[in-house]
């Protein structure tokens, strides 16, 4: 067997997010998905990119769209997500808006990739899954290629519950 | 002019623009009973501009106006570039100025109330019009360009501070309308842009 490899590449989460119908990528910048980003930057047919300062405006625009019946991600990084709390609790879980999230685990040491992030001696990577727990957020882990369908699984849930749905970016997107 | 008079400027010329309003403008609104189309950004001071950009975005054809404050804009200051970056024809922001946090609660200053420039810092920001009006009857005789026009539209509104009420929070709990009302108004407003969708 190989080595697991644990850089999930850019052309698979787009093209989970095309099976998805997801139309517009609503972003502020993560390290962790350098290589998505450069993807959509380039241009993607079908979705259009929405730059954002913070991550309080992210959500909001996010929550704009998907009240007129569009489809966004929104794609930031794990301090972004600590950054926009209040904003999750407003607009996620009290106006109840089936907001998914792509959140990169900046940080994190290449050791712990396919590990528990608990493990993490960093508390950016550590502190996010029960800040989620504690938020109710349902979340989950995008560790190799294999766990792609979990994309298909959080829009599935955001949309039934109408309620955010995080999937955790462990490690690099490919540029591929 | 007040707060209640600018907005009443603001309903009336409105038409089935979505009307996006945050604290002070949310309840004068409230008070005119203005109906679908609209979505307050409550309780979140600062989200009222880039959920009116999701709209917009989404709403290319149809015309939408953000009611903000002068506080909850600070709060998300670097909002007017997201907003420029986008530069939404049919977007018009227009940002209450009284000065004040807890209008007629406490009256808090805001930071820079005595220096800060609003239009022009949406200006700079990237905005392609900017207004500032401190009356009504200014801004009743320019309604009709400020909402028709080309945006990014940004507009000043200098309104008087209400008087505080002392001990305010001792008096009046906050009710659990006001966090049920943003979720019960986007499903609302999601209906009303499914019913009246632009061909």
């Amino acid at each position: 067997m190989g080595e697991r490899n644990f850089n999930i590449p850019a052309s698979g989460y787009l093209e989970a997010l095309r099976r998805n119908g997801v139309d517009h990528f609503v972003t502020v910048p993560d390290w962790v998905q350098l290589g998505l980003h450069d993807r959509v930057e380039r241009g993607v047919e079908g979705l259009s990119l929405v730059r954002c300062c913070n991550e309080d405006q992210a959500v909001c625009v996010s929550a704009g769209l998907r009240i007129a019946g569009k489809k966004p991600v929104t794609v930031v990084q794990n301090q972004g997500l600590y950054a926009c709390i209040n904003t999750i609790r407003a607009v996620g879980l009290d106006a109840s808006l089936p907001i998914v999230f792509l959140v990169g685990q900046f940080g994190r040491e290449f050791s712990n990739f396919g590990q528990d992030p608990s493990l993490s001696s960093r508390n950016t990577v550590k502190l996010l899954e029960p800040v989620l727990n504690a938020l109710g957020v349902k979340f989950w882990r995008l560790e190799d290629e294999n766990d792609l369908g979990r994309i298909d699984e959080a829009f599935a849930y955001a949309d039934k519950e109408s309620r955010p749905a995080v999937l955790i970016v462990g490690s690099p997107t490919g540029w591929n | 002019m007040n707060l209640l008079q600018a907005c009443t400027v603001i309903e009336g010329a409105r038409k089935d623009a979505v009307l996006v309003a945050t604290m002070g403008a949310m309840f004068a609104f409230d008070a005119l009973k203005a109906a679908q189309p609209r979505i307050s950004s409550v309780p979140l001071m600062g989200g009222a501009a880039s959920l009116g950009l999701g709209l917009a975005i989404a709403e290319p054809t149809r015309r939408i106006v953000v009611v903000d404050g002068d506080a909850s804009l600070l709060m998300q200051l670097g909002g007017l570039t997201t907003v420029a970056d986008r530069q939404p024809a049919n977007f018009v922001h227009f940002v209450a100025r009284n000065g004040a946090q807890f209008a007629g609660a406490a009256n808090l200053a805001t930071p820079a109330e005595t220096c800060v420039d609003y239009a022009g810092l949406a200006a700079a920001a990237g905005y392609r019009r900017t207004y500032r009006f401190e009356d009504e009857a200014a801004l009743a005789s320019h309604i009709d360009e400020v909402l028709g026009g080309i945006g990014p539209t940004f507009v000043e509104l200098r309104v008087v501070t209400p008087p505080p009420i002392p001990g305010a929070p001792l008096k009046m709990e906050i009710p659990d309308l006001q966090f049920q009302r943003m979720g019960m108004e986007a499903r609302a407003l999601s209906a009303w842009l499914k019913e009246h969708a632009h061909g």
